[in-house]
């Protein structure tokens, strides 16, 4: 009987302890200063160190990111910065509800676009950061709500069909021009010379994410160059008053997308590849032209044979080299960084606003954004010239004003049900009319 | 000695060896589906501060999506037909295996292994047998079946689904048929001998009988794995190719975390959770009306 008393003074002591050390740690973390963070190195050591960790959805630069804040960490000794990846196959939106679910966010958090709407109501507000000043126009319009923006535009990436120069100047018999290539008609004789030169044409990847979140996105943003028009047809297809059948810019697409299909060197199977096949064939050689974006290029280059000369193409919707998309590649932020401000102390957001303008604004910050991470920066006053031919064709376009935004705030589930839709007619399992009525269900079923 | 106490020491007694069992089970099953069934009245998306209330309209709306029940559907078949084959291929495999061959603990423990290997692991590995090895196999040889990839056709890639879970389960129910066989009486198998039986009558008439209760056990472990079959499903086909191997459980969680609907998938869960326990029960309930003594 008394081991049993014992017993229970030892389980009440214990669970007494567990209380009292969880309070304490809540207590230790409480905000105490409301002043943003000194922008020079050792002037914010009173409040001591601060440290801070950032969700990194974009997987290949995980160790771009790891170095970066190691740099920062020499500029900023009293603070220090921890990359926390997503794992593969998770969506960022997925990992980070689950953090806010568990009550441990992360300061900085990296999302898509379309996503930071959501978690507005836990963000900051970041309408008054020094680098607004200094942002690509238009850059932050997605994440701005009741006039306040709420994400750091942290990377432009853009997408067409990506050539390799030395098999299109092969097939060409000389110096490839890009700037030719305006029409569906100049697209299919293009494929023909690369075919008639010996290798083949171009490898069309079956992943749904390519087909529906970049491919046939082109359709909705290539309606007009008026933003506003797009937005209006985007509301069309919810209230299901678009006809796709009939829609001009949806089957000139169509018509290109024929195309590729004709001409696929996986024609025989053609859902049976997968993305590691696109950059090997590519940069190999075995085919001229891939559909895909700039993030690919760390891929790429590790087959590169060309010497690293590569380009975009844009995707034409047309015969008539004036249509809108015909010379425009798409383009947009599609990376964004939002800062926590449920269970960040305001230490932890001085911080993070520091980090944000250290990459913005300090030699180290914009080395890992243009050299290291290879990233085309949102940002005007970065000069720094990328090294990579697929960013420095991107900033070509956009230099010359040849950019379609990219639909970058499409619904979560779009690009995995319309996917399907897109594979099916790939396949040619189901014909034209199909795929349009497919997708206009889709949209009519989008809350 | 127990009895000689008052109530609440009996309870405190029960509470100390039960308690931190029951602890666990309430925080990590009994809570989170409490909470999962209010969800399912609610339309949260998984991240906003603010929910509403809906009534059932979740339910409803679980009625009526034609893709749920067509995957519901698509499980059935796939557990159906992977359920009679992983058993089948676990008997026979049983049966051969302690007829007393040589080296026959070897094979029961190389046919046991693919059931160590998790599931996502063992669908990448299969992944790359069916869309690489097999087609370039194909290819080399010209057997026109395996000249394109299984994974990117509607019906083969289901089958390659079945094969994969067969070779996957088949070792581990091996080993309870294997328990079971042993466990049959020797004596009444000697004196079938003496009678005369042949080997097939004895299988039919006395050994199918007496494992009755390895059957039933494997085919609710079978039933049960199937049902809820998710990683090898995401890793071998991702659903596809264009959605047409996608099983409920990967709808479900498509719906709350990719769609970002909880409350319809919650709502879903709930009517799966309802729809195998219901299946499973009554499995078990018929099934134990074939056991006999022996």
């Amino acid at each position: 009987m008394k081991s049993w008393k014992s017993l229970q003074a030892l389980l009440v002591s214990l669970v007494m302890v567990m209380v009292v050390t969880a309070c304490g740690g809540n207590a230790g973390s409480k905000p105490a200063d409301s002043s943003t963070a000194e922008g020079s190195a050792n002037s914010g050591s009173a409040s001591g160190d601060v440290k801070i960790t950032l969700l990194n959805s974009k997987g290949e630069i995980q160790t771009q990111l790891e170095d970066a804040a190691k740099a920062f960490k020499e500029d900023y000794p009293n603070i220090t910065l921890e990359i926390i990846p997503v794992p593969a196959g998770q969506s960022p939106f997925e990992k980070a509800s689950a953090l806010y679910a568990a009550n441990s966010p992360s300061t900085i958090t990296m999302l898509d676009t379309g996503d930071v709407e959501k978690f507005k109501d836990r963000i900051l507000d970041l309408s008054e950061e020094k680098w607004m000043s200094d942002k690509v126009d238009g850059s932050t319009d997605l994440t701005t709500f009741d006039g306040k923006n709420y994400a750091f535009p942290l990377s432009i990436e853009g997408y067409g069909f990506i050539y390799n120069k030395a098999v299109v100047d092969k097939a060409v018999g000389g110096s490839f021009d890009p700037a030719t290539i305006t029409t569906t008609q100049a697209l299919g004789d293009l494929f023909k010379k690369i075919e008639a030169s010996g290798t083949g044409a171009l490898i069309v990847s079956p992943m749904d994410w390519s087909l529906a979140a970049h491919f046939l996105p082109l359709a909705y943003a290539g309606q007009s160059a008026d933003k506003a028009a797009v937005n209006q047809f985007i509301t069309d297809l919810q209230a299901g008053s678009v006809d796709l059948a009939s829609n001009k810019v949806f089957n000139g697409l169509m018509d290109t997308f024929d195309l590729m299909k004709e001409h696929n060197i996986d024609k025989a199977s053609p859902l049976a590849g997968t993305y590691e096949k696109g950059p090997e064939v590519l940069g190999k050689g075995e085919v001229g032209i891939w559909f895909q974006g700039n993030w690919a290029w760390p891929q790429i280059s590790s087959f590169d044979t060309a010497s690293g000369a590569y380009g975009f193409l844009p995707v034409p919707i047309s015969n008539n080299t004036d249509d809108f998309g015909n010379t425009q590649i798409s383009a947009a932020v599609s990376k964004r960084l939002v800062l926590d401000k449920e269970k960040s102390t305001t230490e932890q957001q001085a911080a993070a606003k520091t980090f944000l303008e250290w990459m913005v604004y300090k030699e180290k910050g914009q080395d890992f954004l243009i050299n290291k991470a290879n990233i085309v920066p949102a940002f005007k006053n970065i000069t720094l010239e990328p090294k990579d031919p697929l960013a420095k064709s991107i900033q070509a376009y956009i230099a010359g004003g040849k950019i379609e935004e990219s639909m970058s705030a499409l619904p979560a589930d779009h690009w995995s049900k319309v996917g399907a839709s897109m594979q099916k007619y790939l396949a040619g399992a189901a014909d034209r009319a199909t795929l349009a009525k497919e997708i206009q269900e889709y949209w009519t079923t989008v809350k | 000695m127990i009895s000689e106490k008052g109530l609440w020491s009996r309870i405190r007694l029960r509470l100390l060896f039960t308690g931190p069992t029951l602890f666990a089970f309430a925080t990590v099953m009994i809570v989170p589906f409490l909470y999962g069934i209010y969800l399912t009245f609610t339309n949260w998306d998984g991240i906003s501060t603010t929910s509403t209330m809906v009534g059932f309209e979740n339910y409803a709306y679980v009625w009526k999506d034609a893709v749920f029940w067509k995957s519901f559907y698509l499980t059935l078949k796939y557990v159906f037909i992977s359920v009679a084959l992983v058993n089948v291929a676990a008997f026979l495999l049983a049966y051969f295996l302690s007829s007393g061959m040589k080296g026959q603990s070897f094979f029961r423990a190389g046919f046991f292994i693919p059931n160590l290997v998790g599931g996502i692991v063992l669908g990448f590995v299969w992944q790359f047998i069916f869309s690489n090895v097999l087609v370039s196999i194909g290819q080399k040889a010209g057997i026109s079946i395996f000249g394109t990839s299984w994974l990117a056709d509607p019906d083969k890639a289901f089958f390659a689904l079945i094969i994969v879970t067969v070779w996957q389960y088949a070792g581990y129910m091996m080993v309870i048929y294997v328990a079971g066989l042993m466990n049959v009486p020797k004596d009444i198998m000697e004196a079938a001998s003496i009678d005369g039986a042949t080997a097939f009558r004895k299988l039919r008439t006395m050994i199918l009988p007496l494992m009755v209760p390895s059957f039933i056990v494997c085919v609710f472990l079978s039933l049960q794995r199937t049902f809820m079959v998710y990683d090898l499903n995401l890793t071998l086909t991702k659903g596809g190719p264009f959605k047409s191997t996608e099983m409920v459980s990967m709808h479900v969680y498509e719906k709350a975390f990719l769609s970002r609907d909880y409350g319809v998938g919650q709502a879903e869960a709930l009517v799966l959770f309802l729809l195998v326990a219901g299946i499973t029960l009554l499995q078990v309930y018929f099934s134990k009306k074939l056991e006999v003594e022996a």
